[in-house]
C-alpha cells in the first residue's frame, strides 16, 4: 500500500522543533475548555517533577473544537514553577496543539499521537484524557514509570471504583479477555494509559488501526492488539476517577455498542491468537491502593429489569437468531422470574456473551442489531448482579466476579467452538 | 599609562587600542599562572624570564591581554591568594626586575597586562598582621578586624564550611579575635581605617607605575563589616570600590578594575554603579548553564539567565568564561541543576569539590572537538569579554588525584619532550606532576604537535579569536536573542550600528534543521565569516538553516 | 358420402400428419435445443463455480460485505449465485431459441412480448426482493430502538415499519410492471393516510399522557435528565 501523507505541513514542523523527546503526553480535545488547564498544568507539574530532566513533550489532538480549548491549552502555563515544586524546569518544555479531522472516536487523534511519538523517538508515551477532574502530576509519573524506567510496553490504569461503578467491565470485558487473551486485567478500556515507543510505532503501523473504532473502541483495540502483539503489561493504581464529562452519561446502549462491538471486533483480528491461547498470565501492579469506600453509584435496578424482561420479550425474533435454542429459553425463563428472586445465573450470562460473540464473528445479522439486542440482557444481568450483591461486602462482591471470571474462564472451549462454527 | 618603566611601552602599543579608554570592552583575556607556563632556570616551577619566552606564542594566540594569577611572596597556603608582601615578588618566579621587563615585552606586543588585586585580607605572615598583633596598642592594630568575643557579627555564613568553623579565629598573642571570611590564615583587612584604604591605593599605584594595565579585585563584596548584616554586599564596599576607581580614574585613565563577585547578576550589577565602580565583573551564573545547555541540548538554561541579566553602564563590560583556575563552581545554580550537573559532568565523585567540579574543559567536553568548538565559539560570540584559561585552547587535560585544583594547574604541554617543554628539572622536581595519560598527556596534546596543523585546536582557537577580533559588534554589540522553535538550537543577533552578525549554535549532539524568523533583515546577505562564504539572501518567508552536531555559525548580516 | 367422409376424413389425417410431420422435427429440435441448451448451461454452470472457487471469488466479496448481506437474506454465497444465474440466463436463452424454432407465430408474438417484458419483471423482483431487505433491517432496527429506549409496543412500531416499507415496494414494483398503476397508487395513498390518521387520533387521545410526558421530558430542565441518566449508573 502506497504510504500516505497524513500529518499537517504545520503540525511536521511543530514537531522537528521538538525534536527527539524521551517522554510525549498524547491529551485528545474536543470542546474541553473548562477542565483543560487543569490537566495541562497537572501535565506539566508531573512532568517537571518526576522528570526533570528527560526531553518531553505534551501532543495535544484537537477535533476543532469551537470553544477555544487549544488556545486554553497553549496559554495553560505554570507561571511559577518554583512555587509549586521549588524547582524550575531545566528544558524547553513543548505544548503542541494540532487539528486532526473529523470528530467521530479518538481514532484520528490516536494516529497522529502514534505518529508523533515514531516521529520523536519517543520512549514512553501516555495517554490523558482532557476532561479529568482528578488528575494529579502523579498519574503521569505512575504511567510513564514503568515503561521508562521498566522495560514494560503498555500500562493499564486501575482506579479507585465506586460501588457498583464500571460494571460493564466487570460482567463482561475483564473477564471476557481474560479468558480469551489470557491477561488478566482489571481495566481493559483504561482512558489513562501509557506505552512505550516501539509499540507506538506497532500501532502506528499496524493495519488493524484503520479500523474505525467508535468512541473508546480504540482503547480497547490498543489493549488487545497490545496482547495479541506479545508486549509487555502491567497496570498502575491512578485513584478515583473523576469527569465533568457528559460522556459518562452516554447511553448505555452506545456505550455497549462502541465497547463490546470494539472488542468482538479486536477477537476477530485476533482470532488465531486468542483461540488457541492456554495460559492465563498475572499483570503486574504497580502504586499504592488505599482503602477508600465511595458512595455507591445510583442505579434503578427496578427499571433494568424491567427492560430486560420486556426486551427478550420484544425481541425473541432477533434473539433467536444470535444466540442457542436453549440459551434463548433459559434467558426467557428468567425474564419470566419474580422482579426479586430472580437471577441472570453466570453461567447463562457466560454463554450469551459467548454466543453474541460468535454470532458476531458470523454475522448473523447487522452486527449493530447484534449488538443492540445485546443491552436488554446486560440490563438483566446488572440488575440480578445489583440484587445479589445489594448488602454484600467487598470482598464478597469480589469473590463472586472471581466466580464469574473462573467461569469465562471454563467456557473458553465453547466460545472457541462456537466462535469456529461453521453456518 | 604609567610614567617611569612603561614609558617604552606607550609608545610601542598601536595607535589604536591605546587611546581607547574602552579597550577592556575589546578584550580577549589570557588566564595564566607564571608558576605553571615556562620554566627559565631548571628549578620546576615556572617563572618570568619562562613567560617572557613565550610572549610570541600568547601574541600569536591573538588575545590582547594577560591575566597573571598571584605571583606575590607568599606562604602559599592558598595558592598565592595569601599574600606577604603586596609590592613584591615571588623569589620562584623571579625579580622585580624580570617582571618589569616582562611587562615591557608585553606591551611591545599589545598585550596588556592585569594582576590580581587580594585586597580583603593578607596572610597571616605579612608585616601588617605581625605587627597588629604584636600589641593591642600597635599602631597597625586597626588594620584588622579584631574582637574580643567571637559573637560579632553572627550569623555571617562561613564561606569554606569545609576547614572552617567560625569566622574568627584566636591570636594567642594579642590574646583575642580576629576576623576573617576566608581561611584563618586570612585575616580580613579593616577597610573602615583609611589608612589601609590608603596604603592599597599605594600598592595599586606601585603596580600601576611599573605599567600594569589592571587589575582583577578578588573577593570584592567581602570588603567591609557591619553588625546585623551579612556583612556580604555593603554600601561601605560599595565606596571603598569608588574610593579606588575615582583616585584609578584620575591618574591612570586607562587601567581598568574587573571584579570577581560570585553572585546573581542582579546582585553583581551593584558593583558597576553607574559605571562609577568596576569596569569589569564576572558573569558567573552564565558559565555553568552553557554547559547544561549542551548537555541538555536546550538553550533554556543560557536564555533565562541571559534575559535575567540587567543591562549595564555603556562604559562597563561582562567578563564571561568557560573555565579557570578555580572549580566548575555551582553555587549560582539551583539544587536540581546542581544535581543535574554533578551527575552529567562529575559522575565520578573524584571530579567534585566544594560546590563545583574540578576540570578543564576538554574532560569536560570528554574531549569532543565538536563540542569543545562550539563552546569556545559560544563563548567569543555572547556578550562580554572573554577569558581563556591556559592550556584550553590546545585541549589539556587535568589530574583530579592532585588534591584540591591543582589538577587544573598543572605545567602548561610545550612539546612531547622533557617535561613537556616546560622545565629541564627532573620530572620529580616539577610543582606539579606532568599529565601523562595517552589521552591528555603531554605527548599527545602540546603546542609543538598543534602548530603543524592547520587543523588542530590550536590553530581553529587562533582563527575563532581573529574572526571575533574582526567585528565589534562581538565585544560592544547589542545582543537580540531568535526565539527558532526548535530549542536545541540557540540563536542570537549581535549588533553595532551596522555592524550586524547573526550567531546560530547548534547545541545537539544530531543535526537540525531551523527555520530562523529574519523578516528584520529582509534583503541581507549572510556572510559565513570562517569562509567568507555568501548564503541565499534573506526573504521574507522563514530562513532555513541545518547544522551538522554541535555546529555553530557565525553570519555578517550585509545589505548589498 | 362415405368417400366424402373418407376422403375429408383422409385430407384432415393427412393435413394433421402433414402438420405432426411439419411440428415434429421442429418439436424434436427443440426439445434438442432445450437439452443441449440445459446440458451447455449446467457445463458452464460447474465450470463457472469451480473457477470461482478456485478463484477466492467469495472472498473478495467478504470485506465489502456482500457476502454477510446475502446470507442475511438466507441466499447462497456469491459464487454460488453467479453461477445459478449464469446457468438460468443460458438456459432460458436455449429455451427461447428453441421456441421460436416452433416456429409458431403466436408463441413467437409471446416469446417477444415476454422477452420485452422480461427487463421491467426482473427490476421489479429485485426492487421485492430490496423492499424485503430493507423491510426486515428497519422493523428490527425500530424494534431495537424502541426497546432499548424503553417505549411501549415495540413490535408493533417494528411491524408497521416493516409494513410501510414493504408497501412501499410492492406499490414501486407493480408500478414498474404497469400494472394498475392508478389503482395501486390510490390505494397506497388510502392505506398511508389512513395509517397517519390513525396515529395522529390514537397519539392524540389514547397517547396524550406519553405525549405530554415525552414533551415534559424533552423540555425538563438539565437537572432531572441528569438524575435519570445516574439511574443507569457508570458500566465502564
Amino acid at each position: 500500500m502506497a504510504e500516505e501523507t497524513f500529518l499537517s505541513d504545520e503540525f511536521v514542523s511543530q514537531l522537528t522543533a521538538v525534536g527527539e523527546v524521551d517522554i510525549l503526553v498524547g491529551l485528545p480535545t474536543f470542546n474541553n475548555r473548562d477542565t483543560v488547564q487543569r490537566v495541562v498544568n497537572a501535565i506539566l507539574v508531573g512532568l517537571v517533577k518526576y522528570y526533570p530532566r528527560e526531553r518531553s513533550v505534551l501532543i495535544n489532538p484537537d477535533g476543532g473544537s469551537k470553544d477555544g480549548t487549544t488556545e486554553a491549552v497553549q496559554a495553560a502555563s505554570i507561571p511559577d514553577f518554583r512555587a509549586v515544586l521549588a524547582s524550575n524546569p531545566l528544558r524547553t518544555m513543548h505544548v503542541v496543539s494540532a487539528l486532526y479531522p473529523g470528530v467521530q472516536g479518538e481514532n484520528e487523534a490516536l494516529r497522529m499521537v502514534f505518529a508523533a511519538a515514531d516521529l520523536l523517538g519517543a520512549k514512553a508515551c501516555a495517554l490523558i484524557s482532557p476532561d479529568l477532574e482528578s488528575a494529579t502530576p502523579e498519574w503521569i509519573d505512575a504511567l510513564v514509570r514503568p515503561v521508562l524506567k521498566d522495560t514494560f510496553d503498555f500500562v493499564a490504569p486501575i482506579y479507585q471504583r465506586r460501588r457498583f461503578e464500571g460494571l460493564l467491565v466487570k460482567n463482561l470485558l475483564h473477564p471476557l479477555i481474560r479468558a480469551a487473551y489470557g491477561y488478566q486485567l482489571e481495566e481493559p478500556v483504561g482512558r489513562e494509559v501509557a506505552f512505550s515507543g516501539r509499540l507506538a510505532s506497532y500501532f502506528l503501523g499496524d493495519e488493524s488501526r484503520r479500523e474505525n473504532f467508535a468512541g473508546l473502541g480504540s482503547h480497547v483495540w490498543m489493549t488487545t492488539a497490545a496482547m495479541a502483539a506479545g508486549y509487555r503489561l502491567c497496570q498502575a493504581f491512578l485513584g478515583p476517577r473523576v469527569t465533568s464529562s457528559r460522556r459518562s452519561a452516554l447511553d448505555l446502549n452506545t456505550t455497549i455498542q462502541e465497547i463490546a462491538g470494539a472488542l468482538f471486533r479486536c477477537m476477530e483480528l485476533h482470532q488465531s491468537y486468542w483461540t488457541s491461547r492456554q495460559t492465563l498470565e498475572e499483570v503486574p501492579t504497580f502504586g499504592f491502593q488505599p482503602v477508600l469506600n465511595l458512595d455507591p453509584v445510583r442505579i434503578d435496578r427496578r427499571r433494568m429489569f424491567q427492560m430486560f424482561s420486556s426486551g427478550v420479550d420484544d425481541l425473541g425474533s432477533v434473539l433467536e437468531k444470535i444466540l442457542s435454542a436453549e440459551t434463548l429459553q433459559a434467558i426467557k425463563d428468567t425474564s419470566k422470574l419474580d422482579e426479586k428472586n430472580f437471577r441472570f445465573v453466570d453461567e447463562l450470562w457466560v454463554k450469551t456473551v459467548c454466543e453474541f460473540a460468535a454470532s458476531y464473528h458470523h454475522s448473523v445479522i447487522n452486527r449493530d442489531h447484534l449488538l443492540q439486542s445485546l443491552t436488554p440482557l446486560y440490563r438483566g444481568r446488572v440488575s440480578s448482579f445489583i440484587l445479589e450483591n445489594a448488602r454484600a461486602e467487598a470482598e464478597e462482591v469480589e469473590r463472586r466476579l472471581e466466580l464469574l471470571r473462573h467461569e469465562y474462564e471454563r467456557l473458553k472451549p465453547y466460545l472457541v467452538e462456537s466462535w469456529n462454527r461453521q453456518t | 599609562m604609567s610614567t617611569t618603566s612603561a614609558v617604552p611601552n606607550v609608545a610601542s602599543k598601536t595607535s589604536d587600542s591605546a587611546a581607547d579608554p574602552l579597550w577592556y570592552k575589546d578584550a580577549v583575556i589570557y588566564e595564566l599562572h607564571a608558576r605553571a607556563f615556562n620554566d627559565s632556570n631548571g628549578d620546576g616551577i615556572g617563572d618570568f624570564p619562562g613567560l617572557l619566552q613565550k610572549l610570541d606564542y600568547v601574541q600569536d594566540l591573538g588575545v590582547t591581554a594577560i591575566w597573571l594569577l598571584p605571583f606575590y611572596p607568599s606562604p602559599l597556603k592558598d595558592d598565592g591568594y595569601d599574600i606577604s608582601d603586596y609590592t613584591g615578588i615571588n623569589p620562584a618566579y623571579g625579580s622585580l626586575e624580570n617582571f618589569k621587563e616582562l611587562l615591557e615585552q608585553a606591551h611591545r606586543r599589545n598585550l596588556r597586562v592585569i594582576t590580581e588585586l587580594v585586597i580583603n585580607h593578607t596572610s597571616d605572615q605579612h608585616p601588617w598582621f605581625q605587627e597588629a598583633r604584636s600589641s593591642r596598642d600597635n599602631p597597625r592594630r586597626n588594620w584588622y578586624v579584631w574582637s574580643d568575643t567571637d559573637d560579632r557579627y553572627r550569623g555571617v555564613r562561613i564561606i569554606f564550611k569545609d576547614t572552617e568553623l567560625s569566622n574568627w579565629a584566636w591570636d594567642p598573642i594579642s590574646k583575642s579575635y580576629y576576623w576573617h571570611r576566608f581561611f584563618s590564615h586570612q585575616p580580613d583587612l579593616n577597610f573602615d581605617n583609611p589608612a589601609v584604604l590608603e596604603e592599597i591605593w599605594k600598592v595599586m599605584q606601585f603596580w600601576s607605575d611599573m605599567g600594569v594595565d589592571g587589575f582583577r579585585v578578588d573577593a570584592v563584596p567581602y570588603l567591609v563589616e557591619r553588625e546585623g548584616t551579612s556583612c556580604e554586599n555593603l554600601p561601605e564596599t560599595h565606596e571603598v570600590v569608588k574610593f579606588l576607581r575615582r583616585q584609578l580614574n584620575e591618574k591612570y585613565p586607562q587601567s581598568f578594575l574587573l571584579a570577581e563577585a560570585n553572585q546573581w547578576p542582579a546582585d553583581v550589577r551593584h558593583y558597576f554603579g553607574t559605571g562609577d565602580e568596576f569596569h569589569m565583573a564576572f558573569h558567573f551564573p552564565l558559565m555553568p548553564r552553557m554547559f547544561m545547555a549542551v548537555k541538555l541540548e536546550d538553550r533554556k538554561p543560557i536564555m533565562d539567565i541571559l534575559q535575567q541579566t540587567p543591562d549595564i553602564p555603556e562604559n562597563c563590560q561582562w567578563g564571561i568564561f568557560l573555565r579557570n583556575h578555580d572549580e566548575l563552581t555551582l553555587e549560582m545554580v539551583t539544587d536540581e541543576e546542581r544535581d543535574y550537573m554533578y551527575d552529567v559532568y562529575a559522575l565520578d565523585s573524584g571530579a567534585r569539590l566544594n560546590l563545583g567540579i574540578r576540570r578543564r574543559l576538554a574532560p569536560l567536553m570528554e574531549n569532543d572537538r565538536r563540542r569543545l568548538e562550539l563552546m569556545n565559539g559560544m563563548l567569543m560570540s555572547l556578550p562580554g569579554s572573554p577569558v581563556l584559561y591556559y592550556g584550553d585552547e590546545i585541549g589539556m587535560g587535568d589530574n583530579i588525584f592532585l588534591g584540591d585544583r591543582n589538577g587544573v594547574r598543572t605545567p602548561m604541554q610545550w612539546s612531547g619532550s622533557w617535561n613537556a617543554g616546560f622545565s629541564a628539572a627532573d620530572p620529580e622536581r616539577l610543582y606539579l606532576p606532568l599529565l601523562s595519560n595517552p589521552v591528555y598527556g603531554y605527548q599527545t596534546v602540546n603546542v609543538e604537535a598543534q602548530r603543524r596543523s592547520d587543523h588542530s585546536l590550536l590553530s581553529w582557537m587562533k582563527r575563532l579569536i581573529q574572526v571575533r577580533k574582526s567585528s565589534r559588534a562581538f565585544s560592544r554589540g547589542g545582543i537580540e536573542f531568535l526565539q527558532p522553535r526548535n530549542h536545541r538550537v540557540f540563536a542570537y543577533i549581535r549588533q553595532l550600528g551596522n555592524d550586524r552578525v547573526l550567531v546560530v549554535n547548534n547545541l545537539s549532539r544530531s543535526a537540525q534543521a531551523v527555520e530562523l524568523d529574519l523578516r528584520a533583515f529582509e534583503g541581507y546577505i549572510p556572510i559565513e565569516m570562517f569562509g567568507g562564504n555568501p548564503f541565499p539572501r534573506i526573504g521574507r518567508i522563514p530562513y532555513l538553516l541545518t547544522l551538522g552536531p554541535y555546529n555553530f555559525y557565525w553570519f555578517r548580516l550585509r545589505r548589498l | 358420402m362415405r368417400e366424402l367422409v373418407i376422403r375429408n376424413l383422409r385430407g384432415a389425417l393427412t393435413a394433421v400428419s402433414d402438420i405432426v410431420a411439419e411440428a415434429l422435427p421442429r418439436l424434436l429440435a427443440m426439445a434438442i435445443i432445450v437439452l443441449v441448451g440445459w446440458a451447455i448451461a449446467w457445463v458452464i454452470e460447474v465450470i463457472l463455480r469451480r473457477l470461482l472457487v478456485l478463484a477466492r471469488f467469495n472472498r473478495l466479496f467478504e470485506s465489502k460485505g456482500v457476502t454477510r448481506a446475502l446470507s442475511i437474506a438466507a441466499l447462497p454465497s456469491p459464487a454460488e449465485m453467479i453461477s445459478r444465474i449464469v446457468f438460468w440466463i443460458v438456459w432460458v436463452s436455449f429455451i427461447l431459441v428453441g421456441v421460436n424454432a416452433l416456429g409458431v407465430v403466436a408463441l413467437q408474438r409471446e416469446v417477444s412480448a415476454f422477452v420485452g417484458l422480461l427487463p421491467q419483471f426482473v427490476v421489479a423482483l429485485l426492487i421485492i426482493f430490496f423492499g424485503f431487505l430493507a423491510a426486515n433491517f428497519f422493523s428490527r432496527a425500530a424494534l431495537l430502538a424502541a426497546v432499548n429506549a424503553n417505549s411501549p409496543s415495540p413490535r408493533i412500531v417494528s411491524g408497521f415499519v416493516r409494513f410501510l416499507i414493504l408497501l412501499l415496494a410492492i406499490t414501486m414494483a407493480l408500478e414498474r410492471v404497469g400494472l394498475g398503476r392508478g389503482v395501486v397508487l390510490v390505494a397506497f395513498a388510502v392505506s398511508f393516510g389512513a395509517i397517519m390518521m390513525g396515529l395522529g387520533i390514537a397519539f392524540g387521545l389514547g397517547g396524550r399522557h406519553v405525549a405530554r410526558r415525552i414533551l415534559e421530558r424533552r423540555f425538563a430542565a438539565g437537572r432531572e435528565r441528569r438524575e435519570e441518566k445516574d439511574d443507569e449508573g457508570s458500566h465502564l
